[in-house]
């Protein structure tokens, strides 16, 4: 077992209260976050609609897998986070919404923004200042630049600094 | 607080796969700089208000 790997057994998440908004209705719904549970896995694959193996993710003891769940609805998954601690940052492994927030038909709107702002505030928690990076598709480089003011700085790497990480943060958690 | 609204037709993803060594040593590096970076502007401003608070003393 490795030192980070023994941090995240001993780290226990307090719940956070952020929100989603419903895209038709306009409707905003707290929601909070929390660690995956192995018998919640069975209702995360392809059949349902994910697009990412969350099984094999799961099993990788390095990375922490977290859910995005609406207040008073614990069971219905509506985005999910893998994230791995590293030295002076957060590795964002993988992100995906549900398979009704994706898409010109989502139900709700922010699920991804309030997963990398978590990613953030850990990154804080753990000693990495905000630190977040993540490998990112060519086409939606820009995107993350706009919306999270990541910094594109060689290949399709991408980092949220200290600065970007805080003013997510801010959007999103309340204090 | 606010919401990230992400257009309908943009979805978020990343590249699944693990960084190589390499990608992870660059984004210490970038991560270090940033940061030393980020100190010096501090330390500008800091030097900047001693020296206004001396001149008004």
């Amino acid at each position: 077992m490795n030192k980070f790997s023994k941090i995240e057994l001993d780290f226990i998440i307090d719940k956070v209260t952020n929100s989603i908004e419903n895209f038709q209705t306009g409707d905003s719904f707290p929601t909070e976050i929390s660690l995956l549970n192995v018998s919640e896995l069975k209702a995360i694959i392809k059949k349902n609609g994910w697009n990412f193996n969350w099984k094999n993710e799961f099993k990788q003891p390095e990375k922490d897998i977290y859910k995005l769940t609406i207040v008073g609805n614990p069971s219905i998954i509506q985005g999910l986070i893998s994230i791995e601690v590293k030295k002076d940052h957060v590795y964002m492994h993988l992100i995906e919404s549900a398979p009704f927030n994706i898409g010109k038909t989502k139900v709700y709107l922010g699920i991804p923004g309030n997963l990398v702002a978590f990613a953030c505030k850990l990154s804080f928690q753990r000693g990495g200042e905000g630190y977040v990076s993540f490998i990112a598709k060519t086409k939606l480089i820009d995107h993350y630049k706009d919306t999270l003011g990541a910094i594109h700085f060689r290949g399709h790497l991408m980092v949220i600094t200290t600065e970007s990480a805080l003013k997510l943060i801010g959007k999103y958690f309340k204090t | 607080m606010g919401l990230i609204k992400e257009p309908l037709d943009v979805d978020f993803v990343v590249d699944p796969r693990p960084l190589t060594k390499e990608e992870e040593n660059a984004i210490s590096e970038f991560i270090k700089a940033d940061k030393e970076k980020r100190l010096a502007k501090t330390k500008r401003v800091t030097k900047k208000t001693s020296k206004q608070t001396e001149k008004l003393s």
